[in-house]
């Protein structure tokens, strides 16, 4: 993986991030550095406090009952968890593309549509254009060309998620999280919205979290491993897959190779307490641990 | 159990048809053209008048149209008031809520009698305004709280995905929340207005009785379920057909609305997760 200068120029800087339910400290001192115009993947079980962090970058942790935050999270020279931060100019410019596929109630068209007239689009013709550059860059626009008012939800779960994509792009933000965005796709639908991201990494930042190994070493440039709402580990893809440097990055990448075996053709590390991996595409066969009861991740 | 359910429903299902069938068999007979476009001749209280119960029809469209409008604008943004981005998670909304249902429980002759009062004390007689501020606070409660029980069913991932966009709370209510709540909406105001066309204690003190159509917002109106309430009390039974043509008329306006909102409620619900 090369390091270039392109992504060493103005990374986001997390500083000491903590977040909190109610009296629970979910995210202990998180500090991190973002590449630009990359894939980072920020792994760990389930209830690990990872979506936790990506609602802080974009302040939708404001909306959570009982969340609260201490910390920065640098965005172009700004504070985005600065009391005076411009929360909305925050979110146009930090997209999410959340766990499950959410269409708004209204049509293909009107679902791409509403992002650039909130922002006053309101030339038909300008809108149109807009719509289908986003939906071919989000690799939908074929499918759908020809039945735009016809209502979002009757796409398939897959397209729903890649139109959800097109109406998160369609602001033009620069930096694109997303949260399990395949968890609740089968697995062409997944593969296809992968290859997606690939080719929209050349124009945004893209941090994806995820408790599905593959999926990181797929699609990750750099990786951050974080456990128990601390961050164990972090680097370049390949450096933290092949040689991780704590014992507990590699117990869970360890654990997830050896919950691949059959049953019967490896020992299990059963006994140990971090060998929760996840399988592929399967969210339910997660025994990730729940940090806090009740709250688990994507709540 | 399973006797039960098929004794409640042959309950329920066995007293709509009691109910639409003696409708129809006392009121039928007496229903015809004169009936739907002309006024009481010679009172409606006397067997020898004849003429029809247009009065009755215009001054219940009148009375019920003009208090669920005004009770929409008002209920409306009381009801996207309630949302939690808003007054939902402080505690005066649950006590607004509360107080609703007590007014929603209130039974209507105490609307009108309070009506009757407030009259009295402004020094305006029983009228067709009367009549439509009376029912407007029949029709408030039931409108904020079934609106609002449709408001807070909006599933939250759907606000957010708005949010995340950048879109103000109020961008997300009027450009996504009101797609998903506008079949919930038609069937509150439904509600409503079934409530209010058919209310008599309200409107006996309020709005009145006369036997001509309503001339200004000043005079008295009939009403359809006075003109049953007075017409059933006669000791004629010429006078009391009438009152079931009335009742029959009601039943068919109430049921044409029905209809209508379904059908206006289907075409807002396609874009809607069920």
């Amino acid at each position: 993986m090369t390091h270039d200068a392109t992504a060493a120029v103005n990374p986001i800087r997390i500083k000491d991030v903590s977040g909190f339910y109610g009296p629970s400290r979910v995210l202990d001192s998180i500090n991190l550095e973002i590449p630009r115009n990359r894939i980072t993947a920020i792994i760990g079980p389930s209830g690990c406090g990872k979506s936790t962090l990506l609602k802080c970058f974009n302040r939708l942790i404001d909306l959570v009952e009982g969340a609260s935050y201490s910390g920065q999270i640098i965005v172009d020279g700004v504070d985005v968890l600065g009391k005076d931060a411009d929360v909305l100019e925050i979110r146009r410019k930090i997209g999410l593309i959340a766990q499950k596929p959410t269409p708004l109630p209204l049509s293909i068209f009107d679902n791409v549509a509403y992002g650039p007239r909130i922002y006053g689009q309101k030339d038909r013709a300008e809108l149109e254009k807009i719509v289908r550059h986003y939906l071919e860059v989000a690799g939908l626009w074929e499918e759908v060309k020809d039945r735009l008012k016809t209502p979002a939800i009757n796409l398939s779960i897959g397209q729903q998620q890649r139109l959800c994509l097109a109406r998160g792009i369609a602001v033009d933000p620069e930096i694109l999280l997303c949260d399990e965005p395949t968890s609740a796709l089968d697995p062409v639908s997944s593969q296809h919205f992968e290859e997606q991201l690939k080719l929209l990494k050349e124009k945004y930042t893209i941090v994806i979290v995820t408790h599905n190994i593959h999926q990181a070493m797929r699609l990750a440039d750099y990786v951050a491993y974080i456990y128990l709402g601390e961050l164990i580990e972090s680097g370049p893809a390949a450096e933290v897959f092949e040689n991780p440097k704590d014992e507990r990055t590699k117990a869970y990448i360890k654990g997830v190779f050896l919950n691949d075996l059959p049953p019967e053709a490896g020992e299990r590390s059963g006994s140990n307490p971090e060998d929760f991996g996840g399988r592929d595409e399967d969210p339910d066969v997660q025994h990730g641990r729940i940090l806090v009861p009740g709250l688990s991740e994507g709540d | 159990m399973k006797g039960l359910m098929i004794a409640a429903l042959t309950i329920v299902v066995g007293s709509l048809i009691a109910i639409i069938g003696v409708v129809v068999w006392k009121g039928l007979p007496s229903l015809s053209i004169e009936m739907l476009t002309e006024t009481p001749r010679g009172g409606y209280y006397t067997s020898t008048g004849g003429g029809g119960i247009l009065n009755a029809i215009v001054g219940s469209l009148y009375l019920a149209f003009g208090s669920t409008l005004i009770a929409l604008v008002i209920s409306v943004p009381a009801a996207f008031a309630l949302q939690d981005e808003y007054l939902g998670r402080t505690r005066y909304a649950g006590r607004l809520r509360l107080a609703l249902d007590v007014l929603w429980g209130t039974p209507s002759i105490v609307y009108g009698a309070f009506g009757f009062i407030v009259m009295l004390y402004l020094g305006i007689r029983a009228s067709l305004l009367g009549g439509i501020i009376v029912l407007t606070l029949l029709q408030i409660p039931i409108m904020i709280r079934a609106m609002e029980e449709v408001i807070r069913m909006v599933p939250r991932e759907i606000k957010e995905a708005s949010a995340v966009l950048g879109a103000t709370r109020w961008e997300t209510t009027t450009r996504v929340v009101v797609h998903q709540v506008a079949p919930g909406i038609i069937t509150a105001v439904l509600l409503a207005f079934g409530r209010g066309i058919g209310d008599a204690a309200s409107v006996l003190f309020t709005a009145g009785y006369t036997d001509s159509l309503p001339g200004s917002l000043f005079e008295p109106v009939a009403s359809l379920p006075l003109a049953v309430f007075f017409q059933l009390g006669m000791p004629y039974p010429e006078v009391q057909a009438r009152a079931y043509t009335a009742a029959l008329i009601l039943l068919v306006i109430v049921l044409l609305l029905s209809l209508a909102s379904r059908a206006l409620a289907k075409r807002f619900r396609k874009n809607i997760l069920r």
